[in-house]
């Protein structure tokens, strides 16, 4: 039984800007130890616990795909105090690592069947690493048709550009990108991502919807989803809450009796919707800004 | 073996740290026993749980040497091994070991760092002759004289104790106290007599039948509000709970010496800042739904994980908060609730 808390020690071997205001940059790790990256065995979807030690620990999302072997890559926002230490890294820093940690998209439970992925913002890096995996010629046969929608506030948000231009060259993805408004030179869609889905209108037959963004546009998007006649069992759903210990210790990312860092992040929309889970989730989102009382 | 505490210390203080409750500053708490006189014998329990030693307020999680900007070594923690005795132990917080215990073993990842700990520890326990006014143990399944948790069980005959090893580990640490008389039948039939007394002292009784039916279907009750327009988010009660386990992480650098150490304090869900975002949206940003949790933690998500009530009974909560929020109330409150539907059909 080792002691879950301590790191694993990486460092970082190259750190690129993912967008024009430059507070969402990738950083790609490299372990330290060979057969510490050996056991790490992640799907799409899982998180980590990355720190600089001395600095702090903070949950983020796995970008790459177990696919692409010998780094991992985070995409990480510059938004608190440890993630902006992230941000003032440079190649070749010592970064401890714990994890992988959650739970993943459910990658057998898609087998066989057309993906839908909608993604919104900067949470598209647990799906990059979900679609890149898909399209790996190992496992691209085992699912159908794959659809990504991908909408962003302006083109200067678009995260992996490079990644996204592969994707557009294939011909066994359909890519959709949006933003929300018109811009001079942006040839692809224009508008929020629901009305979007909406347009698109992706068949519920044998498919499942992947969704994962902002509050407000996981709302909309579920709405316009059960308009196309998706079923609740065919939506896909990821929670985020503050966490420290990622591993069900720490006690804050609780919803009901579930921990979110080890019960989800991800959870179908069938069990979310159903259960008293859902209705506290709703309605928390319900009294937002409210003050109760 | 009253006044033999002191031998008991002299005999196993070398080989176990021996913990016993001790008045510091005019409070009682469990503290590392350095002097047999400070033991304190007659006291109702300690302000602070004593889950304080298994998971002290302030823990060492690992630490870390650097070459001045990166880190070069991360250095485990050895103390784990170190034998404990903890005497003195009331049965509700003998009970919230176990409780602790669930928590810290449940899931694919254990608290390696509170496991150890508890492994290594020997329970003495002493039965409560005279509880509380804000006791409430027999309602939680507990009993003032429950022995169960314990290793060794101490009853209070005011001269003497009688001394019953419960578990394997007790029973094999007695053989080792040459010291101890056998137990007269008289004074077996007292400590039952005590039992009885202290069950009968008991002012409340809750019912806590299916309390997590009662609770979860009003989540959205007016009640809650109630409850939490007097609170003032202190936090006290969760600090002062045996079972409450959340903390937050923080690393400590020390620059000069190039090195540091990640510890954990406690945390309480509580404080606001205790589930805000980075975003800045925060799921439980009033105090409504942050007395809400507490209270659902303790009596329906807790059983619904370990089924069982993540409640003890030892009032600290009742006793310590500044504004007399009482548990026992908000419990009855929900209570009366269903009382009510009831009448209103039956009429």
């Amino acid at each position: 039984m080792p002691n879950p808390y301590i790191p694993m020690l990486t460092t970082v071997k190259s750190i690129v800007s993912e967008n024009k205001v430059n507070d969402i940059k990738t950083l790609e790790l490299e372990f330290k130890k060979e057969e510490e990256y050996k056991n790490f065995n992640y799907i799409p979807g899982q998180f980590a616990e990355i720190s600089l030690i001395g600095k702090g620990e903070c949950p983020i999302g796995i970008a790459s795909s177990p696919t692409e072997e010998g780094s991992i890559k985070f995409t990480i926002k510059k938004m608190g105090t440890v993630t902006t230490r992230f941000h003032n890294c440079e190649v070749g820093d010592a970064v401890g690592i714990r994890g992988p940690c959650g739970n993943g998209w459910p990658i057998e439970y898609m087998k066989g069947k057309n993906i839908v992925v909608i993604g919104g913002g900067f949470a598209f890096s647990t799906l990059r690493s979900l679609v890149v995996y898909l399209l790996n010629d190992k496992y691209r046969k085992d699912y159908k048709e794959i659809t990504v929608i991908y909408g962003n506030r302006d083109s200067g948000e678009v995260l992996y550009q490079d990644v996204l231009e592969e994707w557009k060259k294939r011909d066994d993805i359909n890519v959709i990108l949006t933003i929300d408004r018109e811009e001079e030179g942006w040839t692809e869609r224009v508008g929020f991502v629901a009305p979007v889905v909406k347009e698109v209108a992706p068949s519920p037959n044998n498919a499942v919807a992947v969704v994962c963004g902002p509050p407000i546009m996981i709302k909309t998007t579920i709405a316009v989803l059960e308009e196309l006649k998706f079923k609740d069992e065919q939506i896909l759903n990821s929670l985020e809450m503050r966490m420290k210990c990622g591993i069900g210790k720490c006690g804050r990312c609780n919803i009901g009796n579930k921990y979110v860092c080890i019960d989800g992040q991800f959870f179908l929309w069938q069990n979310l919707k159903n259960c008293q889970v859902n209705i506290k989730f709703n309605y928390k989102y319900n009294n937002r800004g409210k003050k109760n009382g | 073996m009253k006044n033999e505490i002191g031998k008991l210390y002299i005999e196993l203080g070398e080989e176990f740290n021996f913990y016993a409750p001790i008045k510091e500053k005019g409070n009682l708490i469990f503290k590392r026993v350095l002097n047999p006189d400070d033991i304190v014998l007659d006291y109702l329990n300690s302000k602070v749980p004593p889950k304080e030693i298994l998971f002290p307020k302030m823990e060492v999680l690992f630490e870390y040497k650097t070459d001045g900007k990166d880190v070069t070594e991360i250095i485990e923690r050895t103390d784990l091994d170190e034998k404990n005795i903890i005497f003195g132990i009331r049965p509700c917080d003998a009970h919230s070991f176990v409780l602790l215990e669930n928590f810290f073993a449940f899931g694919d990842y254990q608290d390696e760092i509170f496991l150890k700990k508890r492994a290594n520890t020997i329970v003495i326990g002493i039965g409560c002759n005279t509880p509380k006014s804000t006791c409430f143990c027999t309602s939680v399944e507990g009993h003032p004289f429950m022995k169960d948790d314990m290793d060794i069980f101490l009853v209070d005959l005011s001269e003497k104790y009688l001394v019953e090893g419960v578990s394997e580990k007790g029973k094999e640490l007695m053989k080792r106290l040459k010291w101890l008389t056998d137990a007269k039948k008289q004074d077996i039939q007292k400590a039952e007599e005590l039992s009885k007394q202290a069950e009968e002292s008991f002012e409340t009784k809750l019912d806590l039948k299916d309390i997590d039916k009662k609770l979860d279907p009003n989540f959205e009750h007016p009640i809650w509000a109630e409850i939490s327009d007097i609170c003032i988010g202190c936090g006290t009660c969760s600090f002062l709970c045996p079972t409450c386990t959340c903390f937050d992480v923080i690393d400590e650098n020390d620059q000069y010496n190039n090195k540091g150490r990640r510890i954990r304090i406690w945390d309480t869900c509580q404080f606001c800042l205790y589930t805000l975002h980075t975003s800045g949206h925060n799921p439980r940003d009033s105090c409504i739904e942050r007395c809400r949790n507490r209270i659902l933690h303790k009596f329906c998500y807790y059983p619904e994980n370990y089924n069982t009530l993540g409640c003890v009974g030892c009032g600290r909560c009742i006793q310590l908060c500044p504004v007399n929020n009482d548990l026992r109330a908000i419990i009855e409150k929900f209570n009366n609730i269903k009382k009510e539907k009831e009448e209103k059909i039956s009429a």
